[in-house]
């Protein structure tokens, strides 16, 4: 089976820093697949790959079937990947509802049509009654929905989630990773999330991928990856992985 | 409430100069076109000021390239005023088309100086281009009508009524601008456009053409520049590059925008309506008498703007006058 998702050694780096080394990965149609590393190991780079914001130096990336290695952002977005961001990027001066409808008005040109996504979108993400305030009045936590509707609004086929439950309460993030699972379940979109919280990636993903200094030590489902040598070493430092 | 207040300004705009014709005077028919002037190039800065944010100090371009082309059109080939401003909207349309693509790579600061960079091009090419009459310009010859109704048609007013023809003239194109801007804003382009202004980055993430829809926003507003240039040009009669590529034709209508609103549909409109009549009262007053010629006038004209942007940065509109009114509710631009 072709997969939704290949990346083939792809490497990216800065001057003399290599964010991403030769890494490959696939993500099947249905599949949540979490993506996790320390600080700086290069996961939002990864991100920025596969959405076309930053473009590898060498290697290939394929989505559905189709060569995105060296596709602009928009392009990708109309291929059928969505993204949020790390730092959320509401836009600010408009209102919630008009953040997705400006998501939706990637499948339509009819206002009346993309509002009536953004409203049940809105509905879908628990946001209900705070369509009309700007985006910038928001609390962080709505902020994050909103940019998983505008996301979503955009009818992806693979949602990338960048740290969407970080800086959340405990409740928030519940709450958060309800909302990933009915996205999964509800609408089939795939999933891949990058999160430093371990407790919500692990029950979240079907498969783990663990990046360190840019190269991918791990692969494969939650429970094996956490007993991983490598990973524990790159977590919690030389010392425990040996004992 | 809105439609009513709509109602009221439509129906104050068309009488206006008509008591006016009546006592014999022309000077505030005047005051009234350059209002309706600069309110439509406010519009049209609006685009890709207000809704796409990017700054642009050179939108006299077009204003200059709209009105030598109608004049070429008429001077050259006899062609009409009205199919000659088509032809200069759709001649502006594509330059700033052509010329802002490269642009658009080029953000914030570097955009905006990358726009007033173009106008310093412009100019010496206008200046020294024969066949458009180099310094000298163009002189488009008057051609007298004896029915207001070829004289509309020509766009060709003179003599008494050359003034409330000019008027309804520039009433006329302000309003096909405001109503054409009132869509903009509904459609998808104003969405996608306000889209960019508050993050690039994330409205290319869900499928926005950055570069694409800058370029649409600015072509939009130099159509508006280019039309009103063919008006200024018939209204003038001549068209020389130190007359129509001068900065006011951006500064007059930037400055009312910000005053009235920017990024709002009526804030150019309100800007130009208590900006330029105030200059012109200043310049009446002021200009005049022992303090003439030491501009006395403009003094007090940079005063009141600068205490407007001082007090309200967001511009008179977005106080809350709904709340004052306490009828309508509070809406969002």
């Amino acid at each position: 089976m072709a997969a939704l998702l290949r990346l083939e050694s792809s490497t990216k780096s800065f001057g003399g820093l290599l964010a991403n080394r030769e890494v490959s990965l696939t993500i099947e149609t249905g599949e949540i697949v979490g993506l996790i590393g320390p600080n700086g190991a290069g996961k939002t780079t990864l991100f920025n790959c596969i959405t076309g914001y930053m473009h590898p130096d060498t290697g290939r990336i394929v989505f559905d079937g189709h060569d995105i290695t060296h596709t602009r952002p928009e392009r990708i977005c109309h291929a059928g990947v969505a993204r949020t961001w790390q730092v959320v990027r509401a836009f600010g001066r408009m209102t919630a509802l008009e953040n997705i409808v400006c998501g939706a008005l990637q499948r339509t040109n009819r206002i009346a049509e993309a509002r009536a996504r953004a409203r049940d979108l809105l509905q879908f993400t628990g946001m209900q009654g705070r369509g009309d305030m700007p985006a910038a009045t928001l609390t962080l936590a709505d902020k994050k929905r909103l940019e998983i509707a505008r996301a979503l609004a955009t009818r992806p086929k693979l949602l990338l989630l960048d740290e969407a439950m970080s800086g959340l309460t405990p409740t928030e993030t519940t709450a958060a990773v309800k909302l990933v699972r009915r996205i999964h379940e509800e609408m089939g979109v795939s999933i891949c999330v990058v999160e430093h919280v371990m407790e919500v990636v692990m029950p979240l993903s079907h498969r783990v991928v663990v990046l360190d200094y840019g190269v991918k030590i791990a692969d494969g489902a939650p429970d094996v990856v956490v007993r991983d040598e490598q990973v524990i070493r790159a977590y919690l430092g030389e010392r425990r992985a040996h004992r | 409430m809105a439609r009513i207040a709509l109602v009221i300004g439509a129906l104050a705009a068309i009488l206006y100069p008509i008591p006016l014709q009546l006592q014999g005077t022309t000077y505030y028919q005047t005051v009234g076109f350059l209002v309706l002037v600069n309110a439509m190039l406010g519009l049209g800065w609006n685009v890709i000021g207000g809704w796409a944010g990017q700054f642009d100090f050179g939108p006299q371009v077009f204003f200059g390239i709209g009105a030598y082309t109608a004049a070429l059109l008429y001077v050259k080939l006899g062609v009409d005023a009205w199919l000659g401003l088509l032809g200069g909207v759709v001649v502006a349309a594509v330059i700033c088309a052509v010329l802002t693509y490269p642009l658009t790579r080029l953000r914030g600061h570097y955009f905006a100086i990358s726009t007033v960079a173009i106008w310093m091009i412009v100019q010496p090419i206008g200046a020294t281009w024969e066949y458009i009459g180099a310094a000298q310009g163009l002189f488009i010859p008057v051609k007298t009508h004896n029915t207001i109704l070829g004289a509309a048609l020509s766009l060709q007013f003179s003599g008494p009524t050359k003034a409330l023809g000019y008027y309804y003239a520039a009433l006329v194109l302000f309003a096909v601008t405001l109503a054409l801007m009132a869509w903009v804003e509904r459609s998808k382009l104003g969405f996608y456009f306000r889209a960019i202004r508050d993050d690039q980055e994330a409205a290319e993430g869900i499928g926005i053409d950055s570069r694409l829809y800058k370029v649409i926003a600015r072509s939009i507003t130099a159509a508006v520049f280019a039309a009103a240039g063919v008006l200024y040009a018939f209204w003038a009669l001549s068209v020389f590059p130190e007359q129509v590529f001068e900065l006011n034709w951006s500064t007059l209508p930037i400055m009312a925008t910000v005053v009235g609103g920017i990024g709002r549909l009526w804030g150019p409109v309100l800007g130009a309506a208590i900006l330029i009549p105030i200059s012109q009262i200043m310049s009446t007053m002021l200009g005049t008498g022992p303090l003439a010629g030491r501009g006395i006038d403009l003094i007090v004209y940079g005063l009141i703007i600068i205490v407007i942007a001082a007090f309200r940065p967001t511009g008179l509109l977005s106080l809350p006058w709904a709340r004052w009114f306490r009828r309508e509710r509070a809406v969002v631009a």
